[in-house]
């Protein structure tokens, strides 16, 4: 391979000079969502965006400040974010991005031209968002100034919350829906899924290892799935019927919890009893034989 | 077909015979410039630029009919790749390289104008209560627009190959949006950070100096533009390559006699396309000029192949 150690791009180079507001990358433990891994031994690493740069001046040793190509991608996706409820997720959302960071619109060529880099990088983002949010709840738990809520509540506030995300995108979020169900786009679209529904119920102090653990992440998929798909034809006011939607499914969860264990239960009882019978009716048998 | 291979058998005799000499040359110091290649032969830089010259002006007038007859129309097919990977946005500056006769330019335009009108559908779609008169309104005003602001600059060092192509431009209807400029690649007539895409459609190969030609690429591209570059390549396959060589070598040089009358130039090309630095040769070339996110894609098992790297 041919790349020269410490190359900056020229680009962010001029860009951070003009620019004031960082992007903050949301560099927190769920940064291994990313569905973008470049091949080994790329590019330098990721340089943490911490103070402003400083610049040498010399020939030889390079400045501070450049960044791998990946995080450039993630600025350019980024501000595509703002046009996408215009152009749709589609490439030219991307180049308008592209746009307002300076650089020209070709660069959009570096994504495919269906977009889905752009959906998997704000779903990416989404999930981030959430753990945060669920990260920044718990410490309020331990330091013990706020209650902890029942499972079925908490369960429920945090699919709400992560839903509401979509909200600015409802309208061509069927598309990117669509989109995120192409064979190329599965593995990684189901990825961001089940870490997002792992991630709830760890916050949600989940600590099954066995094989309830499957159950459980299979029965809240399946409430997020089907709660999406009814916001995307809701029309009522603020999507109150989808967060009443949400409270019965939670709640038709957390009643077959209770049944399957009830039903286990007797289900025990009922062998119990079977069994009680027929050590009765094997002594009568062998008393009347003796007899 | 005999005389083909006489002819192929002397030129390997030339090619040998004028090692020694230019090694002479050299010798005694004459500042010839430094040893090319042009088709087997060897011949000085200069030397080579002229030659080349000589082989598109020879060749302009029949050059797309020849193409379609060595490629049985699959360049077209290539042309239409190239564009559609490079999927452009209405608003593009496109600078083609070496584009003399038009394909990629006129290729280009089709495209923005197509995906313009359906911007404006969808633009109309959203506005569903207007009035007649604000409907007439929006047509007339996007009317001057229907490429969006989208330019092609098509530059190319041979006068013949753009005279061509301005006729082809003509007699095909290609008023607006289209600029000629006659320019050597290795030295472009334009300023810095210009162009939001530079495309050299099968043309990097006689180019004499590839790695001025990608500087000057980096030089005019704005920060974030595109290089693509479509050029034969190298066939790994080795039935395929077997296969290939023996249609190079022996049908297109006798195509070039009888349809256009001039075989030299089309046994040039065919040795040309052989001496070409292979796909993995060439992307490191791309990445030593400054590009990133440099790849490339085989089309026809590695016949051709399309180059795409960024200025970032």
């Amino acid at each position: 391979q041919h790349y020269p150690p410490l190359r900056a791009l020229q680009a962010s180079a001029a860009l951070r000079r003009v620019s004031d507001e960082h992007k903050k990358e949301p560099l927190t433990s769920s940064s291994q969502q990313h569905f973008d891994s470049p091949p080994a031994g790329h590019q330098p690493e990721q340089k943490p965006q911490g103070p402003r740069p400083s610049y040498t001046g010399q020939g030889g040793q390079e400045s501070e400040d450049y960044e791998s190509e990946e995080q450039l991608q993630h600025r350019i996706l980024t501000a595509a974010l703002e046009f996408v409820p215009e152009h749709g997720w589609t490439a030219e959302a991307i180049a308008e991005g592209a746009k307002t960071l300076g650089l020209s619109v070709a660069a959009a060529g570096m994504f495919h031209s269906d977009g889905s880099e752009l959906i998997l990088h704000f779903v990416s983002e989404c999930n981030s968002k959430l753990s945060e949010l669920l990260q920044k709840e718990q410490k309020l738990v331990q330091l013990g100034e706020a209650e902890k809520k029942p499972i079925d509540e908490f369960l429920r506030d945090a699919v709400e919350a992560r839903l509401r995300m979509l909200i600015p995108y409802i309208e061509k979020w069927p598309q990117a829906l669509s989109i995120l169900l192409l064979p190329r786009n599965i593995p990684s679209s189901l990825n961001l899924l089940t870490s997002m529904i792992d991630d709830i119920w760890h916050y949600a102090g989940d600590q099954s290892t066995d094989f309830n653990w499957y159950t459980r992440r299979a029965v809240l998929t399946g409430i997020y799935n089907t709660t999406e798909l009814v916001m995307m034809q809701d029309s009522s006011p603020g999507f109150e019927d989808t967060w009443r939607f949400l409270e019965n499914r939670v709640a038709d969860a957390m009643t077959m919890s209770n049944t399957a264990s009830q039903v286990q239960s007797t289900g025990e009882a009922v062998v119990q009893g079977l069994m009680g019978a027929a050590v009765t009716v094997s002594n009568a048998e062998t008393s009347r034989a003796v007899r | 077909m005999a005389a083909a291979l006489l002819w192929r058998c002397r030129c390997r005799c030339r090619a040998l015979l004028s090692r020694p000499a230019g090694a002479v040359r050299a010798r005694r110091g004459l500042a010839a410039g430094p040893e090319m290649h042009f088709g087997f032969q060897t011949v000085t830089e200069e030397e080579r630029r002229e030659k080349i010259y000589q082989v598109f002006e020879n060749v302009a007038k029949k050059y797309d009919v020849m193409n379609d007859s060595m490629t049985l129309g699959i360049h077209r097919v290539w042309k239409d790749i190239l564009v559609h990977k490079m999927n452009p946005c209405p608003g593009t500056l496109l600078l083609d390289v070496a584009g003399g006769t038009g394909d990629i330019a006129f290729r280009f335009i089709n495209y923005v104008r197509f995906v313009r009108q359906r911007q404006l559908q969808r633009k109309l779609k959203h506005h569903q209560n207007l009035s007649w008169q604000e409907i007439f309104e929006s047509y007339q005003k996007d009317e001057f627009n229907s490429l969006g602001d989208s330019q092609v600059v098509v530059c190319d060092i041979n006068r013949e190959m753009l005279k061509i192509g301005k006729q082809k431009a003509q007699h095909l209807g290609y008023t607006e949006g289209l600029s000629w400029v006659l320019g050597n690649a290795e030295e472009l007539p334009f300023d810095d950070e210009k162009f939001d895409v530079y495309t050299i459609a099968f043309g990097i190969r006689n180019v004499t100096r590839i790695d001025l030609a990608l500087q000057e690429a980096y030089r005019v591209l704005k920060p974030g533009g595109r290089f693509l570059c479509l050029e034969f390549s190298h066939v790994s396959n080795p039935l395929l390559s077997r296969l290939y060589d023996l249609y190079s070598f022996q049908v297109i040089p006798v195509l070039g006699e009888v349809i256009a009358g001039d075989w030299r130039s089309y046994q040039y090309l065919v040795e040309s396309i052989r001496q070409f630095p292979p796909q993995e040769e060439l992307k490191a070339m791309i990445e030593d000029a400054g590009f990133f996110k440099v790849d490339y894609e085989n089309l026809n098992f590695g016949i051709v192949a399309i180059h795409s790297g960024f200025k970032l």
